[in-house]
């Protein structure tokens, strides 16, 4: 528990992914302070991976929430396994009275344990709990989480209260569809999660696509990142992630490329940009950001 | 922390000090925050200035728009140790015009904020100057520009009401949407949770769970006009709706001669940012009016944007056009079928008897399902509130059918 900024940014390096110093300060004070950590940015900048990540360095499970409009606590938290109450109920009217029934009913093992749930039960060393994309889920719900990331308990009417054991590492991720409430940006340390600089998305490249030369991989990182800096006037309506970069690295490596030029980036854009008037948008532009690096 | 640690309660200290900066600055900080701040500080140390910086942000920062005025406030205190005197002088009228322009208007006004109580200013700034340093209002100088026609504000109450323009709620109507929820008076059976229901109560069907087709907002098209009768009131306009509909799927364009797309600037997150965007990228900013023209381009270009006659239309504009008027007869035309509400936002209605006779005026009065008022503050209230009235009543007309 006790380590360093400096060997947590090591244990990230060590299983391929490479995080800025500060996304590394803002993991380290999160674990420190046990402090739920919201993540934002652009997509495919490496926020989910994160959470996976830090599971594996941390020997940790990873249990993933995926939100969605209209999510509620039955899927979130847990529920009753009501069919198979019912059966239970059936089976044992002619034997046993009504109290009997209902203690029996109301066992655990009717007890369907949804995500939050199962992170409060995780034993040691605990859970990494991926909260991913709140942005999707509707307002009451981000209502339902404030005291479950503040106490880290939950009851269950039948059951009683019911505490973590080992407090989960928390992570929320969002896309900024629309603004999270302040109460729960409150509860949570918070971090901007940007575009990796050309150095670090190139140690990324690499590692993801070993079979990439470094002659080409050196290119496409150049080309991704001249790409992100394009003026707003002719920016595009989505800039490329890292995950678009590593995906166009593998493309490039599957045609057998050997250097980048105008007609391969043409014919492999639709792995860059996923908008036909960003395609077309490219298409006058290809020269430019392809231009040898000592001009810029 | 160690009793009689000189450098540590100078830390808490400063800690506060920038916590209220950043209030200032609008970010909202209390003191629980800045207890978190100070424990942070305790980890991560003091060693590498960048660790302190981020562990600092990832406490007290928690918008994306925020980012940049924490940096550049975090800046500000941390590096310079005169802050107090230069607090002191960001005062001063004289050394206020040669160094600023660096920062962002949020963090100039959160440094520009009075100093605490124990530094007591010893110069008083003029009068004009006072409104601009500070951004608190009396009660009865919000009533007055509450009432203040935009075009005969100064430049320092300009910016103000501005600022007090986004604060207004904008609540737009809404239209069925496909997919349902779960609600006391729906019209269809909820299945899956009649089943549920069943399985708790032994089987037995005891209320009927209904479900109804969610209410999601009408999505919403912005003409503005930027021509040179128009100006201060597009700007205004510009801030006002930004804020106002910043959660919900809009389309921004101005027309003067020509027509600009601006939902890319609209996207921005500072209202601040949309607004040096905006300038930037409108070419015929305080120039003539061709609306004729101008729709024109946007039936042609953009028809995709007017989406199922569910587009409610705002034509910000005083309707002195100088284009073709037939054209503009057309293209209004189709824009007016084409939109569930074509509403007309016109600050000309200041005037008591305005009727509207100018050519352009007069037809758009003909096509415009609605005209609203838009030259002070109270209008834009007014607007807010006869927005969701008045449409509401008539949307759910043709959706009903």
């Amino acid at each position: 528990m006790n380590i360093s900024i400096d060997q947590l940014v090591q244990s990230f390096e060590s299983v391929g992914y490479f995080p800025d110093r500060r996304l590394a300060t803002a993991v380290y004070l999160a674990q420190a302070l046990n402090r739920p950590l919201l993540l934002e940015g652009e997509p495919g900048v490496g926020k989910t991976e994160l959470a996976k990540v830090l599971a594996q360095i941390t020997n940790r499970s990873l249990i993933r929430l995926q939100c969605y409009d209209g999510l509620e606590q039955r899927e979130a938290l847990y529920e009753w396994n009501y069919a198979a109450q019912l059966i239970h109920m059936r089976a044992a009217q002619t034997e046993r009275n009504a109290e009997q029934i209902e203690q029996e009913v109301y066992q655990s093992k009717y007890l369907i344990r949804r995500p939050l749930l199962r992170a409060l039960e995780t034993p040691a060393p605990g859970a990494v709990l991926l909260i991913d994309e709140i942005d999707r889920a509707d307002e009451p719900f981000e209502a339902f989480l404030l005291e479950y990331l503040g106490e880290y308990q939950v009851s269950i009417p039948e059951l009683g209260t019911i505490r973590a054991q080992h407090q989960p590492i928390t992570i929320l991720t969002s896309n900024r569809t629309r603004d999270l409430s302040d109460a729960i940006k409150r509860r949570c340390l918070y971090h901007w999660v940007d575009y990796p600089e050309r150095v670090r998305e190139l140690a990324i490249v690499q590692h993801r696509v070993p079979d990439l030369s470094a002659r080409l991989s050196d290119q496409v990182t150049q080309f991704i990142e001249r790409l992100r800096l394009q003026p707003t006037a002719n920016a595009f309506s989505r800039s490329p992630g890292i995950a678009e970069s590593i995906e166009w690295a593998k493309a490039l490596v599957a045609l057998n490329t050997l250097e980048l030029d105008p007609e391969i980036v043409q014919s492999t854009a639709g792995v860059i940009f996923k908008q036909r008037d960003d395609v077309a948008a490219l298409e006058p532009l290809i020269e430019e950001l392809l231009a040898p690096a000592d001009k810029t | 922390m160690q009793l009689g640690d000189a450098r540590k309660g100078k830390l808490a200290h400063n800690l506060i000090g920038f916590g209220r900066a950043l209030r200032r600055a609008g970010m909202p900080v209390d003191a629980s925050r800045i207890a978190l701040a100070q424990q942070s500080c305790a980890l991560v140390g003091f060693d590498q200035r960048q660790d302190l910086k981020a562990a600092l942000e990832a406490v007290f920062v928690s918008r994306h728009t925020d980012r940049t005025v924490f940096s550049e406030l975090f800046d500000a205190f941390f590096r310079n140790p005169e802050i107090a005197k230069q607090l002191m002088a960001q005062l001063m009228p004289q050394t206020k015009a040669a160094t600023e322009p660096k920062r962002s208007p949020r963090a100039q006004e959160a440094l520009a904020a009075p100093p605490p109580i124990s530094k007591p200013s010893k110069s008083v700034p003029p009068k004009e100057e006072e409104i601009k340093l500070d951004a608190a209002m009396s009660a009865s100088a919000q009533h007055r520009l509450r009432h203040a026609d935009f075009d005969q504000l100064s430049a320092s109450e300009f910016r103000l009401v501005e600022r007090l323009a986004r604060e207004i709620p904008l609540p737009l109507p809404q239209f069925k949407a496909r997919r349902s929820v779960q609600s006391a008076r729906g019209d269809r059976i909820h299945w899956g949770r009649l089943l549920n229901e069943a399985g708790r109560f032994d089987g037995e069907v005891l209320s009927l769970p209904k479900q109804r087709r969610r209410l999601q907002p009408l999505p919403l098209l912005i003409l503005v006009d930027v021509s040179g009768s128009m100006e201060r009131y597009a700007r205004l306009m510009l801030a006002f709706l930004h804020h106002a509909t910043r959660h919900l799927k809009r389309s921004v364009y101005a027309f003067g001669t020509q027509l600009t797309p601006l939902t890319s600037a609209f996207n921005e997150d500072d209202t601040d940012k949309m607004l040096l965007q905006t300038n930037s990228v409108i070419e015929d900013f305080g120039g003539g009016t061709q609306i004729g023209e101008s729709i024109a381009t946007f039936h042609h270009d953009f028809r995709h944007e007017m989406v199922g006659r569910r587009t409610l239309v705002l034509l910000i504009s005083d309707g002195l056009d100088t284009g073709d008027l037939t054209q503009l007869d057309q293209h209004l035309n189709w824009l007016a079928k084409q939109s569930s509400q074509l509403v007309w936002l016109n600050p000309l209605l200041r005037y008591d008897g305005y009727a509207p006779l100018a050519g352009g005026a007069r037809l758009i009065a003909k096509h415009a399902d609605q005209t609203l008022a838009i030259h002070n503050l109270d209008s834009l209230e007014k607007l807010a509130r006869s927005l969701a009235r008045v449409t509401s009543k008539q949307i759910h007309e043709p959706f009903n059918s």
